[in-house]
């Protein structure tokens, strides 16, 4: 039988050489500067069509299904409604002086909801523009209910000081994965707090504890009280903080010297074990999704959500260093021929022409490069580890006759700048 | 069109649509593509077969409308249907679509552009007189915190004997004149010789001004200057200015490239200052006001001159900004305006004017007791 070897099947692969896609970010890049960013809708489209069609699920390719001038049409809709929003709250932070210093806080837990909200409605248009053996993915559920849910377990998880954290990923990914639908088959997850929580665990006792402690240590120290003037201006260089010497040698200096060493520790500590973390949660999440009697299979490892970003910070310390030293030896050029009294002379203007594009070339590079080594591999290391058990249920799943949902869906999350154009995971 | 040479005949795998089912079938391309298997009996027209993307030598086709698909990694077959499907691809990209969306798009671009650098400011210019004076009271002192913290939250200098010459002296100038409300000058203590005016009938003089005021009346120029600003409005039009263009560019514009530099230094450029009718403005209201409360108009064109000298002798970053021509022309407008100098001129005693340069010397601010003051409740 061709077309779907026997070998392949149950297997979830990604091309191996990802020949073309250069040329769609470059294009994407360039086009996006030159429309003022309006390109970016059809940029995100041909890296979606690209990712889909590149990832084998059983011997069949994805389909990718959706247009740039859906994304387009959306965000338009999105701008109309949220550009009075915003403007509505610019004027109650200014009619209402009472509620000023509030508009911050209620904007921010206003848009954080819009976001989630966005965010599964993105999730919808995506499902629904995605296309298997000629059958259509969708999500129904309620974007209102994951609002209300992911409002729930983040307050919990505010409460609890974190501790709430993996069960509110779990709850949410259940959510998501129970409301998507492959043809008329309702996916299922099994997702448990519990399945996470060792990971998250060693996040937080390595990462989150030692900063948690050392506060609290802080302000029971202190009674919870710190003085209003425990930072001042530094008489000597002003624009500068430093710490007041009125306080020397009380607890509010010894246990806040202690707070800055803890931080200075432990916070780049938990970026560090991030990566760690979400293939662990990856890797549970897709071990518990289902297709009737289909499971999904993970092996998903830390390391390689750790190589690529590895990878990428090296090329890009080598970038910057070549970029350090052509900007160095312009401004010895500049220095050595500008003496003359500060004159804007040919030479000047010959060095600012030259230094524009190798800006826009580094930002280009770079571009590519986060295409190519961040998510291509991170992309690949999920698809890869991935494997269907009983993979003949498959064959069962039957096309439905749902309506699609429209791109108005993903306007939203563009204009608020929330879900990415490749999220790596279901 | 000629009938196709010969047929060619492959292998694939064809899904109906209704099941993920494979179908294993045998695909033959003459002038129509024929797929056949158990039970599958397709015959579909060359012009509504369409291909997606797919990772070569694999290809997919459909029936154009139709979910069925039809999978397969034959390359000669993937040959002749490039050769003989016209409409294998259509996209939004195809046929000129692309070439029409990157002109719309920059078309509409320089649209947006257009309106953030004259529409709103022109839009600026109406707003401002409409805004009710305790909403810029208001604003005025919320700005204020803003700037200050800005400059490095310098201290305020409020020497007692220099505070009150500096108000007999505000008092003397303002007299009869229409301002959005009361005026209030502060005094702070930085390297930089400048005075800043916000919305709010605020003005905040840095000490190095003061350092560098060879007579009270450069210095009082200075300050009707900033006065006419007040006057006129220009603070609260400046930052409606800014706020809508940010507004509109970062809205418009979205951060995938590198665009936001744009955005950046657009909103720069647009509101980095007053725009020049403005500065006339202030400048010709300043010499009235000098000229009012019996001092030297002429002043304020001798300070600007010798701080535009001194920025350009230290090589400033903001230097080579700062454009020669223009601070001469003010100057010769300013002097122009001021008319001769009489001789008794002089708009503070001596002993006034050491009090004033002293405003920031009267107390030394020790670390500890010099909180950094909230600026004018």
């Amino acid at each position: 039988m061709s077309g779907a070897p026997l070998s392949r099947k149950g297997v979830i692969a990604f091309d191996r050489q990802t020949k073309g896609l250069t040329g769609i970010v470059v294009k994407g890049f360039l086009l996006s500067l030159i429309t003022f960013g309006i390109y970016r809708f059809w940029y995100i489209t041909n890296l979606r069509r690209y990712f889909w069609s590149r990832t084998v699920v059983a011997g069949s390719p994805g389909e990718y299904t959706g247009r740039g001038k859906e994304l387009f049409l959306g965000f338009l809709v999105a701008l109309a409604i949220l550009v009075p929003v915003y403007l509505v709250l610019f004027a109650i932070s200014f009619a209402v002086p009472s509620l000023a210093a509030l508009a911050g806080p209620i904007s921010f837990i206003f848009l954080f909801f819009l976001g989630q909200y966005a965010v599964y409605r993105g999730r919808r248009y995506r499902a629904s523009r995605t296309l298997w053996r000629g059958i259509r993915l969708s999500q129904d559920g309620s974007a209102i209910t994951y609002v209300g849910l992911a409002l729930g377990w983040w307050l919990l998880t505010i409460v609890t000081l974190g501790i709430a954290f993996p069960w509110m990923r779990a709850s949410l990914e259940r959510y998501r994965i129970n409301h998507t639908l492959i043809g008329e088959s309702r996916m299922a997850s099994t997702a448990t707090g519990g399945m996470i929580v060792k990971p998250w665990l060693l996040l937080y006792v390595v990462g989150l504890g030692p900063l948690l402690i050392s506060v609290l240590a802080f302000l029971i120290a202190n009674k919870f009280s710190i003085p209003s003037d425990m930072m001042i201006p530094d008489p000597h260089k002003p624009g500068q903080l430093i710490f007041n010497p009125v306080y020397a040698g009380t607890p509010l200096a010894r246990y806040g010297t202690v707070v800055g060493i803890v931080s200075a520790i432990f916070i780049p500590l938990a970026v560090l074990l991030f990566p760690y973390y979400r293939a662990r949660e990856t890797r549970a999440f897709m071990n518990a999704a289902a297709l009737g009697a289909s499971r999904l299979h993970s092996s998903l490892r830390a390391r390689q959500f750790y190589w690529p970003y590895i990878i990428y910070f090296l090329t890009l310390i080598g970038f910057f260093v070549v970029f350090a030293i052509v900007v160095g030896i312009a401004m010895v050029i500049v220095a050595s021929g500008g003496g003359d009294g500060g004159t804007f002379s040919g030479m000047h203007w010959l060095i600012l022409l030259l230094i524009v594009p190798l800006y826009l070339a580094m930002l280009l590079a770079f571009a590519v490069l986060a295409v190519r080594i961040i998510t291509v591999r991170l992309w690949r290391a999920v698809t890869d580890s991935t494997t269907f058990e009983n993979v003949e249920a498959l064959d069962a799943v039957l096309a439905s006759s749902r309506r699609t949902a429209s791109g108005l869906n993903e306007g939203l999350a563009d204009a608020l700048d929330v879900g990415g154009a490749i999220e790596i995971g279901f | 069109m000629s009938p196709p040479p010969a047929t060619i005949v492959a292998t694939g795998t064809f899904f109906d649509g209704l099941s993920a089912r494979p179908h294993p079938v045998t695909l033959r391309l003459g002038s129509r593509l024929e797929i056949t298997g158990s039970g599958i009996r397709e015959d579909w027209r060359l012009y509504d077969i369409r291909a997606s993307e797919t990772e070569p030598p694999t290809m997919r086709l459909a029936l154009a409308g139709s979910p069925t698909r039809v999978e397969f990694t034959d390359e000669a077959l993937s040959l002749g249907i490039e050769a003989r499907c016209p409409d294998l691809r259509i996209d939004d990209e195809g046929r000129g679509g692309m070439l029409r969306l990157v002109l719309w798009s920059i078309a509409a671009g320089i649209s947006v552009l257009l309106v953030a650098i004259y529409g709103v400011p022109a839009a600026a210019a109406i707003i401002a007189p409409l805004v009710p004076q305790e909403v810029e009271t208001r604003f005025g002192a919320a700005v204020d915190g803003q700037v200050v913290s800005l400059l490095g939250d310098p201290p305020l200098c409020d020497g007692a004997a220099g505070k009150a010459v500096l108000d007999r002296l505000v008092t003397r100038m303002t007299e009869g004149a229409v301002l959005p409300g009361p005026l209030v000058v502060s005094v702070r203590r930085h390297t930089m010789a400048n005075a800043l005016t916000l919305p709010g009938a605020r003005v905040i003089v840095l000490s190095d001004l003061i350092e560098k005021a060879n007579t009270p009346d450069e210095f009082a120029g200075v300050l009707a200057h900033e006065i006419g600003h007040v006057a006129h409005r220009d603070p609260t039009q400046s930052v409606i200015t800014a706020g809508g263009v940010s507004f509109l560019l970062s809205l418009i514009l979205g951060d995938l490239t590198g665009s936001t530099v744009i955005v950046g230094v657009g909103q720069a450029a647009i509101a980095a200052g007053y725009s020049r009718n403005a500065e006339r403005a202030a400048d010709a209201y300043g010499v009235a006001m000098m000229l009012r409360a019996g001092g030297d108009g002429a002043a304020l064109a001798t300070i600007l001159e010798r701080i535009d000298k001194d920025a350009e002798k230290e090589g400033s970053p903001t230097g080579f900004l700062r454009s020669h021509p223009y601070t001469k022309e003010r100057a010769a407008t300013i002097r122009r305006l001021a008319g001769a100098r009489r001789p008794d001129t002089g708009i503070l005693s001596n002993e006034d004017w050491q009090a004033l340069k002293g405003i920031c010397s009267a107390r030394t601010s020790k670390p500890g007791d010099a909180k950094p003051e909230t600026p004018g409740k």
